[in-house]
């Protein structure tokens, strides 16, 4: 075996480091660069892989989050229309409209994420030292022309993007390039620290010029195709990688137990299998029965779950301690709690 | 709808939330996403149902 040692590897103009496999190596693309959790859409945990009508504000696939401003306006499925993936992708979040819906100038529809603070603060968003980023993602859908997007913070703070879907129903990547945003206030610890919003429809009220950051709150790119608008459209999208620098780098793949790991600070599912997940057989009035979280939550969790119980095993279940590492709730009766879930998602 | 946990049988300290619809237990915490949407309901001049004695 031969070993190199050297203090610098130069390009071949002798000026920045040589490319390495397509990239070159620095602290912001090798491991954890991306800042978007499940971005290989392989986490399911509250629907594992059924079709659900999102309502307004509620999560899909882990981490990915759904706004309607009117109801079932559109479904969202973990590989939807079971299509062949893009080449080293399992997976994909799959968007199709109900209905053919002409978006009012209020209206929104939108799939996003919110990234916590703690994973962007890095950043230097709202600082002179803001750092560049770079947005990338496959993309297929049915529809073709210009759709949007907005990276942002808590509402205050918008920069809309749009990219170019060329072919119908052909998965294509695209990379979007944003300036680190000098202005406004970005939360650095556990609340809103960055949100992607990938446009599926949006009125003008929520609507802004795509490239610049501005003092808003926008949902979608003005003039953005709207996939609500046509009955049976479809929007898959997979391979989401929000990094630092001004290009796109491979897609981060992650064992897939870390990606299960990062998804669990924001939800974690028990008795996903139907089995007894939380269980108390003692007959009393009431039992207390202690969770103690694989991954310690971004706040304290709501607590829900379904019932499963025998006699008086009906009764409601109360966390009755919450912290981010462990719940203590309580049966009434005997009964078990089949699956359970502990949300601190944003 | 929302309606109060008992609280604490010693200390008195109020324990959380359950959200009617799907009897989810919310803590009081306002890092929790679903304890804004309480206190957003409240704002608009709702209240709980008291807790189980």
């Amino acid at each position: 075996m031969s070993t190199i040692a050297v203090d610098t590897i130069l390009d071949s103009n002798n000026g920045t480091t040589a490319s390495i496999n397509g990239a070159t190596p620095n602290a912001y693309n090798t491991v954890g660069k991306n800042r978007i959790i499940n971005g290989n859409m392989v986490i399911d945990q509250r629907n594992s892989g059924a079709s659900v009508t999102p309502t307004n504000g509620s999560y899909t696939l882990d981490r990915w989050i759904s706004y309607a401003s009117q109801a079932s306006k559109f479904t969202v499925e973990q590989n939807a229309g079971s299509v062949s993936p893009p080449a080293g992708f399992t997976n994909y979040l799959g968007v199709t409209s109900s209905s053919a819906y002409s978006v009012t100038a209020s209206d929104y529809f939108i799939i996003g994420q919110h990234i916590e603070g703690y994973n962007v603060a890095d950043l230097d968003f709202g600082k002179s030292t803001a750092k560049t980023i770079t947005l990338s993602f496959y993309v297929r859908s049915s529809l073709t022309g210009t759709f949007g997007g907005v990276l942002g913070n808590a509402g205050s703070r918008s920069y809309a993007f749009t990219y170019v879907v060329s072919s119908a129903n052909t998965w294509e990547q695209k990379t979007i390039t944003i300036p680190g945003d000098t202005s406004g206030t970005w939360q650095t610890t556990n609340s809103y620290g960055l949100t992607l919003y990938i446009g599926l429809g949006a009125g003008s009220t929520y609507s802004g010029t795509a490239g610049s950051w501005d003092g808003a709150s926008y949902f979608n790119a003005t003039g953005a195709t709207s996939v609500v608008g046509t009955s049976g459209a479809t929007l898959y999208i997979t391979g989401v990688q929000l990094e630092v620098g001004e290009s796109a780098t491979e897609f981060e793949h992650r064992p897939y137990t870390t990606e299960h790991q990062l998804c669990q600070r924001y939800l974690e599912a028990i008795g996903l299998d139907t089995s007894a997940a939380l269980w108390s057989g003692y007959g009393a009035t009431t039992n207390y029965v202690n969770w103690q979280f694989k991954v310690e939550k971004r706040a304290a969790p709501t607590i829900s779950g379904a019932v499963s119980g025998t006699a008086g095993g009906a009764y409601v279940t109360h966390a009755l301690r919450y912290t981010n590492g462990s719940a203590y709730a309580s049966f009434g009766y005997s009964g078990s709690y089949s699956p359970v879930y502990a949300d601190a998602e944003l | 709808m929302y309606k109060l946990i008992p609280t604490h049988p010693v200390t008195n300290e109020e324990l959380g939330i359950i959200r009617l619809s799907d009897n989810a237990s919310i803590p009081i915490d306002e890092a929790n996403r679903d304890y804004q949407e309480y206190l957003e309901w409240l704002a608009e001049g709702n209240t709980p149902e008291p807790a189980d004695s």
